[in-house]
């Protein structure tokens, strides 16, 4: 029985036999780990098709040339104006205002007066009225398109008149004005996939969280964290076993959202946001080059943030500031549009949808731009797991 | 072998205080110059009341703290220089003792057994063999996390056990184990104890005066953070002047407490 010859491990081996049972032992728990990986995985594509869902019905509303109207039977010219323009015509409901407030009609309603055509042809300044609601967004982005429809009206009836009276039509447009939208297709769509990066982020964040707080405030918890240290292994061994445990399963979780956005691309219907937003292999391996320092740093900032509490409670209560301004980083740059100064790229988090959008966008990503992302996070994972293991030996010594 | 040469800690307590004003701070002598030899082949005993700084002491055997004072070597390895290779020589079984609740009691003492330098396949042979022991062969391949005190306890002391130590230091290790169980431990102790077990050196803590009478070859009595007495069972009989151990314990144990007061006043 006695006959055992144990050979002290060395470094690395202490770190792959903590890195194998940590990963294990995470895994393991494995309703945890579903509970955090659904909204992790799920949420960005879900999120994304309904805003294309959204987006799409405002195409087939632009597309159906449609109107709306009360009272065409007093406006003949008017009539003649929409039927020249292809509109179909629709009659508005009675109690049209009760259903653009509880937005239940979703177009604005043009509201002709008994007497407009008679004012219209004694040149009395006839009054139409374009109903909507402005907490009612569909409605109200359809009056645009109704005021659009009649101010061509308005300019075809003066033309009208000046040829009568032999004045061009040209003197009342001096200035020839037109747009030219420099955005790609790809920045265009960003508007409506700036989302898609901070899903991502929380992505990581999710992941390396449970492993981060079990192996840390968890094991102080449960009272294993005495025993273990009473093994001949070097402490910062054992730190970076749990620690390697700990951003793997951030780094998974992040390659699983990454990927879960490609077959997500086809729940996207709109056409034009289909079009807009490209999201394939390539980008998956790009996001995650992004992603995946951040899944280190952030791991070992979350044990940091744990090890310090003596229950797993504490140790979620301390590191829900952590997960907040993470997840709260790409506020920024919906609040300061285009405004990404030099020191975006060193904030982990922050630099990290900096980069993901400038992805997003179909931007080149230069090494100049990632790299400071890379050293912040490496900076930020050596220093928390310096502090582990200091604080892993006072948390035994008292 | 075990030798511990006039150790002393001491704590630095926060007492009440408020919010506007600090707490003051009180020193607690948890250790002061405790001294103990603990041959192999031996039992040895650290019977006190609960706070006599029992754990502090074997905490600081097990290298988790440094004692202010004094030295403690663990087959003539000083603990304090080289933590690790001592802590190589030893099996602790400490107050606190927890499991990994998401593995099974193998998969728990074998983690232990590879940090300490077996190898899988050793590993798993001692496994079996300390089940035998400890009689926990039906529990080796269920998860820790449904397992009773006395589970726990077994579990934990194979895990201490893994890497066939020659010191072995137990804290309390009775501790919500029922008589059977209580009786199955001390069995293993013995045979631990025996040649044919290894001749270890075993050092065993606890406050239960039965469990030392009954097990340990050689008894220190601590109270207050000092040796108030060592000896065999009946040396201790002999030196309180009693018949039964319990009376000699709390003579010895409290009898001289009113004098050390006295002393510490005078």
């Amino acid at each position: 029985m006695s006959s055992i010859s144990p050979k002290p491990l060395s470094f690395f081996g202490h770190f792959k036999v903590v890195l194998g049972k940590e990963i294990i032992d995470a895994l393991r728990d494995r309703r945890t780990l579903l509970r955090l990986l659904i909204p992790a995985v799920l949420m960005g594509p879900l999120m994304l098709a309904a805003l294309s869902g959204l987006m799409a019905s405002f195409e087939t509303q632009a597309e159906k040339r449609e109107i709306t109207v009360q009272g065409l039977e007093y406006a003949p010219t008017l009539k003649n104006y929409l039927e020249r323009q292809t509109y179909t015509i629709k009659a508005a409901p009675a109690d049209y205002e009760a259903q653009l407030r509880s937005a239940k009609l979703h177009e604005a309603v043009l509201v002709v007066g008994k007497d407009f055509e008679t004012e219209l042809r004694t040149g009395e300044r006839p009054t139409l009225e374009v109903v909507s609601d402005s907490a009612n967004q569909r409605a109200s982005i359809s009056a645009r398109a109704v005021q659009r429809l009649l101010r061509s009206f308005n300019q075809e009836r003066a033309g009208l008149s000046l040829a009568l009276r032999g004045v061009s039509a040209e003197l009342l447009v001096p200035v020839d004005v037109q747009d030219r939208d420099l955005a790609s297709a790809q920045a265009r769509a960003s508007q409506i996939t700036g989302i898609v990066p901070m899903f991502m982020i929380m992505a990581v964040l999710y992941g390396a969280l449970t492993a981060a707080l079990d192996s840390t405030a968890g094991e102080r918890e449960r009272g294993s964290l005495e025993p273990l240290l009473m093994n001949p292994s070097p402490h910062f061994a054992l730190v970076l076993g749990k620690w390697g445990a700990v951003a793997l399963l951030g780094m998974a979780v992040a390659t699983l959202s990454n990927i879960s956005f490609i077959p997500a691309q086809l729940l996207i219907q709109s056409d034009s946001l289909q079009a807009m937003f490209q999201f394939g292999w390539s980008e998956v391996l790009r996001g995650l080059a992004i992603q995946l320092p951040l899944a280190a740093g952030v791991g070992a900032l979350l044990m940091a943030v744990a090890v310090r509490s003596k229950t797993f409670k504490e140790a979620q209560a301390s590191s829900t500031l952590v997960m907040t301004v993470m997840s709260l980083s790409p506020m920024l740059g919906l609040f300061n549009p285009g405004g990404e100064a030099p020191w975006y790229y060193w904030v982990p988090g922050l630099a990290q949808n900096t980069l993901m959008m400038q992805m997003l966008k179909g931007e080149a990503l230069s090494v100049a731009r990632v790299l400071p992302s890379v050293l912040a996070c490496a900076v930020m994972a050596a220093v928390s797991l310096w502090f582990v293991t200091r604080s892993m030996r006072q948390a035994v010594a008292r | 072998m075990i030798h511990i040469d006039q150790i002393s800690k001491q704590f630095i307590s926060q007492s009440g205080g408020s919010i506007f004003k600090r707490a003051p701070q009180r020193i607690v002598h948890a250790v002061q110059g405790l001294s103990l030899d603990a041959p192999n082949g031996r039992i040895t005993g650290l019977l006190g009341p609960n706070g006599a700084g029992k754990t502090t002491s074997l905490r600081m055997l097990a290298g988790l703290f440094q004692a202010d004072t004094g030295r403690i070597e663990v087959d003539a390895i000083d603990v304090s220089q080289k933590p690790r290779e001592a802590l190589a020589r030893m099996g602790i079984l400490g107050d606190a003792h927890g499991l990994y609740p998401r593995l099974s009691a193998r998969e728990n003492i074998v983690y232990f057994g590879r940090l300490q330098g077996l190898d899988e396949d050793t590993a798993h042979a001692r496994v079996e063999a300390l089940a035998e022991l400890l009689d926990m062969q039906r529990i080796l391949d269920r998860r820790a996390d449904g397992f009773s005190q006395g589970e726990r306890m077994k579990t934990a002391l194979a895990r201490a056990l893994v890497h066939d130590p020659a010191n072995i230091v137990l804290d309390e290790p009775t501790n919500g184990l029922d008589v059977l169980a209580t009786r199955g431990l001390r069995e293993a102790l013995r045979h631990l104890r025996s040649p044919e077990g290894g001749a270890k050196c075993i050092v065993f803590s606890s406050h239960i005066m039965q469990e030392v009478e009954l097990l340990c070859d050689h008894v220190v009595l601590m109270a207050r953070g000092r040796a108030v007495a060592q000896g065999s069972v009946p040396e201790l009989l002999e030196l309180a002047g009693e018949s039964r151990f319990e009376d000699a314990f709390v003579k010895l144990a409290f009898g001289n407490a009113d004098q050390l007061d006295e002393e510490a006043l005078a």
